[in-house]
């Protein structure tokens, strides 16, 4: 597939798929690890005050976040602090109130039309289920997030664009916007753009899949109870066929 | 951690580890970035040629190196 493409022009198929991003080791990677959930507060937290100005994450509600992030009054607090639109109330007409955590997070902009145009043309891409919906999610979206860099010889981008080795093409609209500093985590760490776009990729990787956990913790009780099952079934099969396997057979010279 | 800075009205930005660690596992990649350096070289003034697949090389393997080293200097 990408032969006939390196014999013409040479590596344009590497840039159109985007250099690939390293393995990361996640908290939540192996069989029986969990999500850090306190990296799943600081990513929400990075994801309210960075990005939810521009990228929308339509799919969870607040109280989604009840027990993985915050406490039940923490989310009817974060809820409040937003107005939704509701209604039509009895005289017909639309009226807004504060949100409740059965509110879903509410878009930044209206439809996809007023998301491009401001932000020249491109749409910023709803963020629900972005780990699931790229190839390598976590890592392809911490790579991304911290992977802004100068463009290779050879290669420019025009205005409006930046250059990211990651992003499929190197032309991304999204210029860096995870910088150091930017955030002021609650529980004191150091908001350094790694440890930044390291949590919200956490919390992004939460929102893809929130039944991880609960997926994990069953598949390793069932798992073991195969096991077990295995054995038993072994065990029995052996002693129903012992009789079998154990019998001699006597061959005589028959006159 | 940088030690509280109560008194001063603006405090210093923590300082992000990801360069470091980029930095410290240069050593490692010189054949790649030797390679990337040629091609800059070798194209300059000329029109229509880039070095991505070099540039890929060597920043492949700064990141495959500096992955795990990242992650450990991060809550």
């Amino acid at each position: 597939m990408g032969l006939l493409g390196m014999a013409g022009s040479a590596y344009a198929d590497e840039a159109e798929h985007g250099l690939a991003a390293p393995s990361y080791p996640w908290a939540n990677d192996g069989w029986f690890a969990s999500y850090d959930h306190a990296a799943i507060r600081r990513g929400h937290q990075v994801y309210k005050e960075v990005c939810a100005a521009c990228h929308a994450m339509s799919l969870i509600a607040y109280r989604d976040l009840i027990g993985v992030a915050y406490t039940e009054l923490e989310v009817k607090a974060l809820a409040a602090e937003i107005e939704v639109e509701d209604g039509p109330n009895d005289d017909g007409e639309m009226f807004g109130r504060p949100g409740k955590p059965a509110d879903h997070l509410q878009p930044p902009y209206a439809n996809e039309q007023a998301a491009r145009s401001a932000n020249g043309g491109a749409y910023p891409p709803d963020l629900s289920l972005i780990c699931k919906a790229r190839h390598n999610g976590p890592n392809y979206v911490f790579a991304l997030l911290t992977g802004y860099r100068d463009a290779p010889a050879g290669i420019s981008v025009r205005q409006g664009l930046y250059y990211n080795p990651y992003f499929p093409g190197g032309a991304i609209a999204m210029p860096r916007v995870i910088n150091d500093g930017g955030v002021e985590f609650e529980d004191g760490t150091p908001a350094t753009s790694s440890q930044m776009a390291k949590d919200v990729t956490h919390y992004l990787a939460w929102a893809a899949e929130p039944e991880h956990d609960e997926r994990k913790l069953i598949g390793a009780k069932w798992i073991c109870g195969a096991l077990l099952c295995l054995y038993a079934m072994g065990y029995y099969k052996r002693w129903k066929w012992g009789p079998l396997k154990s019998r001699r057979i006597i061959w005589d010279v028959v006159n | 951690m940088g030690k509280p800075e109560e008194e001063e009205e603006e405090e210093s930005d923590p300082v992000d580890t990801k360069p470091e660690c980029e930095a410290s596992c240069k050593p490692r990649c010189v054949k790649q970035l030797l390679a990337y350096e040629a091609c800059e070289k070798r194209i300059e003034g000329k029109e229509g040629k880039h070095c991505t697949g070099q540039y890929f090389d060597y920043w492949g393997c700064i990141d495959r190196c500096s992955a795990t080293k990242l992650f450990r200097t991060l809550k």
